[in-house]
């Protein structure tokens, strides 16, 4: 069953800057991975990329993205 | 006023070390060692100046990061109370950026919790800073 999917993508650092936006909104019918997320946002080739669902840090690209979660974007932390 | 009741925080405005130093003191008699980590602006990075520095951080996720990050060192060490600030604002040479105080009973607990804790919040907290130069602006990409 297919059900219609809204995500909030956030987009840091130097991310937000080459992609000329901070955030933008997904809607699929489809069920799409953290790996389709990034690349129907355009990032697939952006290296290294950190990625949060729900601002917890993630590493499994395979992860099933959910409505309503709030996936980030970010390149490596460079706090402190 | 600061909030010196949080340990943890993200703040734009600056902080005093020795009034953190003393709300970590306040909170036990048993506390017999401190370390200090105080992480300041430069104004040369990288073989170019550097006339300022801002910060970007994932609000929601930042402090939550560094709650955990607490947690984690009063868990792995035998300390007593660990507090964490760090600045996000525009900061120049010489300002204060980032401070971890540890109280432990002795100072080598203290000393070994203090070094992880700063190591671990450059690899684990969504901030980001982004300097200003001659050559225009350009994102930190490393934590050396």
């Amino acid at each position: 069953m297919e059900a219609h999917m809204s995500v909030k993508v956030l987009f840091f650092g130097s991310i937000a800057d080459r992609l000329g936006k901070r955030e933008c909104s997904l809607d699929t019918d489809k069920a799409m991975t953290v790996s389709d997320l990034v690349a129907a946002v355009g990032c697939s080739d952006f290296e290294p990329l950190l990625l949060a669902v729900n601002r917890e840090q993630i590493s499994d690209m395979g992860l099933l993205v959910q409505d309503g979660d709030e996936v980030a974007l970010m390149p490596p932390f460079s706090g402190g | 006023m600061q909030n010196l009741v949080k340990a943890v925080r993200i703040q734009e405005e600056d902080f005093s070390m020795e009034a953190e130093v003393g709300a970590l003191r306040a909170i036990s008699g048993r506390i017999g060692g401190i370390a200090t980590f105080l992480g300041c602006a430069r104004d040369f990075s990288e073989g170019r100046d550097v006339f300022s520095i801002e910060f970007e951080q994932y609000a929601g996720m930042a402090e939550k990061a560094m709650q955990a990050l607490r947690s984690e060192a009063l868990d792995r060490f035998d300390i007593i109370e660990a507090r964490i600030i760090h600045r996000v604002t525009t900061v120049h040479a010489g300002d204060q950026i980032v401070l971890v105080v540890v109280g432990a009973e002795h100072r080598g607990p203290a000393f070994d919790a203090c070094e992880w804790l700063i190591d671990e919040l450059k690899k684990r907290v969504p901030i980001w800073k982004k300097e200003m130069t001659p050559d225009g602006d350009s994102w930190v990409t490393q934590h050396p």
